[in-house]
């Protein structure tokens, strides 16, 4: 099971207004069509999933979590927590690893997602019915917020503030690690910033081969994605991508000024 | 012996005698939804140069009870069509979570492969004629409205036969008895639609909302209106019936506290 | 008989985490013989090479037609290739029917993609024994897809499998940048010269042995959106060998040259 995490590196940031994902494709063909074969896939309109290993176990893995959110709207009229999906797909992935009959997952999945703080217009709703009393709800509760789970092939998942997976993970972790993300302090913006920066770090393993680099991002509903999981737009991406490059030639630099740096050994552990 | 297709089958009554059918039978028949409970009336739609303009009244009727006046019985999909509903409105909220699902699933590709208002008719013509023929019917009339695969304004309806209808304009409910005929007029058959203006097409709707309020008794004053072009969906939830007129009614006999 | 004590089943990892069993039927693929598929702006191409079990049978049918906007070509167990392709046409008219749209080419190929991987995930099945790929267009225009036992699916600009397969692959790599803006005969061309590629010297493309499938967007002016997918075979296929004659016999110097790159 240890070989499963081979596949690109995938990262999850959760930031104090949005949740951004980002993976590492490795091009294995200069036949592959650029910028096709998305590796991040959304689950219902508000949640983002991004997974590392076997790449048909993830797609196995995501059209589960699809039906994981369809089913629970189905009962609950409404959208699935994050929570509530990571715990679900905790269950499923859990399961394959009981019986003779199945093989575990090959893949380590990061989900991030936004669930809305304000109520949601029930699916289907068509007016607003008379208003009298509170109806039940509580004045001043705050739910809702950036959510980001990673589930491992056992099944055993936790949440994180800063997720890493794949094959440069040891390296991102070290990187995620120094941004300090329990403080909540990190936007949206600059977690799409940081994200790329800790990819192009964690490709320097298979430095050899090319990658492309794919970003999503989830915002509040009045974030930049109006609480929906999309991809981040081209503009953005471009200009994540080089400020991650100059960044990277930096280091370089520096790193052949000091003797050695071993930034990332010591934060691991 | 009984040669009839009705017979085929069957054990021989000369032999075994007369089939004893009460062991067959429960005590009643299966049935399913006999008639709508809560009901919106008409919707009204017309194709004009460049789009297609729809109205329908907020009033959900529980029989001759007037229940809700705020129910908005216009449903947007995909930002491209818009589904107009007459009928029982908890159908119509049954449906508006089926168009809701597959819109989820839509958008899960962010290639350029998107469902127009002609697929989403068919979509929904294949439900409806599904469900009557489970003798379980969803008791809607519905209008589909937006573009088609050449782009060109769709307009189109379907019902809880299964029924499918296309006009330039079209109405439901109490609709295609009273705004019919006068959209009829106002833009006649040999009309070609791209001489028919937004502006012109949308004044007609008001019009006819106007007197579907004087002459439907389950309608109210207060309506939804969409236009649909290729900029998108615009749609207004709360409009009303202006510059109203009821001094003819005290004329009417029989008409409110009268003396003699 | 067995490489080692992990390829029982499609159930079991290795310790490095590999799956045998699906290793195995990658294998089923790379015995097949070869089809290459190309995409340009406007179309999207399927070329095949057919082998006969014997002198006196016919030939195996390599491209086989899916829906009038798809088709898709196959390397492998043709009786797997079946039972996908009749579950494809089934998900495509599936498509028509409930919404009156050509079902979306991701859409499908993603759908047979999960059901491969089903098949390396439960104990009792295997994986399908065959490559696919897949070509043909929707509203977001021409695509090409290449499909594996493993349950991967990918989508690809151009793409060989099949015996030999490397060798068109090698011409698809080499001229990967022309194939953007081609025509259509042009694009079918490329997929000739590179199944070319593949054959070993004693062996010719011919009228048995060589089939071509080709959709792409209408042209202007024409009637409809779609160039529907249409089938070469047998004699329909004689003016596109023609053509190929005439273009590798005034470039005979070219050819030559890449041949020898090749080996």
């Amino acid at each position: 099971m240890k070989a499963v995490e081979n596949g690109g590196t995938a990262i999850g940031i959760r930031c104090k207004d949005g949740v951004v994902l980002a993976v590492e494709k490795i091009t294995t063909s200069k036949l592959l069509k650029p910028g096709a074969n998305k590796r991040t896939a959304t689950v219902d309109r508000n949640i983002g999933i991004v997974s590392a290993g076997l790449v048909p176990d993830g797609r196995h893995f995501i059209s589960r979590a699809r039906d994981e959110a369809s089913s629970w709207r189905n009962i609950y009229k409404g959208p699935i927590p994050t929570s509530a999906l990571a715990n679900r797909l905790g269950g499923y992935v859990q399961a394959y690893t009981l019986y003779s009959s199945v093989r575990p997952f090959g893949v380590t999945a990061i989900i991030g997602g936004w669930d809305p703080e304000s109520e949601l217009l029930v699916d289907g709703q068509v007016g607003t019915g008379p208003k009298s009393g509170s109806g039940g709800k509580v004045e001043g509760v705050k739910a809702g917020g950036p959510a980001l789970y990673m589930i491992e092939p056992s099944g055993l998942y936790w949440g994180y503030h800063g997720a890493a997976t794949g094959k440069g993970r040891q390296a991102a972790k070290a990187e995620l690690e120094k941004l300090d993300l329990s403080a909540g302090n990190l936007s949206l913006y600059d977690g799409v910033k940081e994200a790329a920066r800790i990819i192009f770090i964690a490709h320097e393993d298979s430095k050899d081969k090319d990658f492309e680099l794919e970003m999503t991002w989830v915002s509040s509903l009045d974030g930049p994605t109006k609480g929906r999981h999309e991809e981040v737009p081209t503009g953005l991406l471009e200009d994540a991508k080089k400020a991650a490059m100059r960044s990277r030639e930096r280091e370089v630099e520096d790193d052949e000024d000091r003797p050695k740096s071993h930034d990332g050994e010591r934060m691991e552990e | 012996m009984n040669h009839l297709p009705q017979a085929w089958g069957r054990p021989r009554d000369d032999v075994y005698g007369t089939y004893d059918r009460s062991y067959l039978q429960t005590s009643t028949p299966n049935s399913h939804t006999q008639s709508p409970a809560v009901t919106g009336t008409s919707v009204l739609a017309i194709k004009f140069n460049g789009g297609v303009a729809m109205a329908a009244d907020k009033l959900a009727s529980y029989g001759s009870l007037a229940r809700f006046t705020d129910v908005k019985r216009i449903r947007v999909f995909d930002k491209t069509t818009v589904v107009g509903f007459g009928g029982d409105i908890s159908d119509m909220q049954y449906i508006d979570r089926l168009l809701d699902s597959i819109d989820v699933e839509e958008n899960y590709s962010s290639n350029g492969n998107t469902l127009n208002a002609k697929n989403v008719h068919t979509y929904l013509a294949k439900v409806l004629y599904k469900r009557r023929s489970k003798f379980d019917p969803l008791w809607n009339q519905i209008l589909v409205a937006g573009f088609d695969d050449d782009s060109k304004p769709f307009l189109s309806s379907a019902d809880l036969l299964g029924t499918t209808f296309s006009a330039p304009h079209l109405a439901t409910g109490f609709g295609a008895h009273l705004a019919i005929p006068i959209l009829r007029r106002l833009f006649p058959e040999e009309m070609p639609v791209e001489n028919i203006g937004k502006e012109e097409a949308v004044a007609a709707l008001r019009e006819c909302m106007k007197v579907l309020f004087y002459r439907d008794a389950r309608s109210l004053d207060q309506y939804s209106l969409a236009v649909v072009t290729s900029d998108g969906v615009e749609l207004k939830e709360d409009e009303k019936l202006e510059a109203q007129s009821w001094n003819f009614a005290e004329n009417i006999r029989g008409y409110g506290t009268q003396v003699n | 008989m067995f490489r080692n004590n992990y390829d029982n089943d499609s159930v079991t990892f290795s310790p490095q985490g590999r799956i045998f069993q699906v290793e195995y039927a990658q294998e089923a693929v790379k015995q097949g013989s070869v089809v290459v598929g190309i995409v340009s702006k406007t179309h999207a191409v399927l070329v095949g090479l057919k082998r006969n079990a014997e002198e006196l049978s016919s030939y195996q049918k390599k491209v086989i037609a899916i829906d009038s906007h798809m088709g898709i070509a196959i390397a492998g167990l043709a009786s797997d290739a079946r039972v996908l392709s009749n579950f494809m046409k089934q998900q495509s008219l599936g498509s028509r029917l409930t919404y009156g749209r050509a079902i979306p080419l991701e859409r499908i190929v993603l759908h047979i993609g999960d059901r491969a991987q089903t098949n390396t995930q439960h104990y009792g099945r295997r994986p399908y024994g065959v490559g696919l790929l897949i070509a043909g267009v929707d509203d977001s225009g021409p695509h090409l897809f290449e499909f594996q036992p493993s349950g991967m699916t990918q989508e690809m600009v151009a793409c060989a499998i099949g015996a030999r397969s490397q060798m068109a692959r090698t011409y698809l790599e080499k001229n990967l940048e022309q194939f953007a803006d081609c025509g259509r005969d042009q694009l079918i061309g490329h997929g000739l010269k590179a199944l070319k590629e593949t054959l070993s010297q004693d062996k010719e493309l011919t009228v048995e042995n060589t089939t071509v499938g080709i959709a792409g967007l209408a042209r202007e002016g024409s009637v409809g959106k779609i160039e529907n997918f249409k089938l070469y075979d047998g004699q329909d296929i004689v003016p596109l060998l023609e053509a190929l004659e005439a273009a590798t016999s005034g470039t005979e110097a070219v050819g030559a040259e890449s041949m020898e790159v090749d080996s």
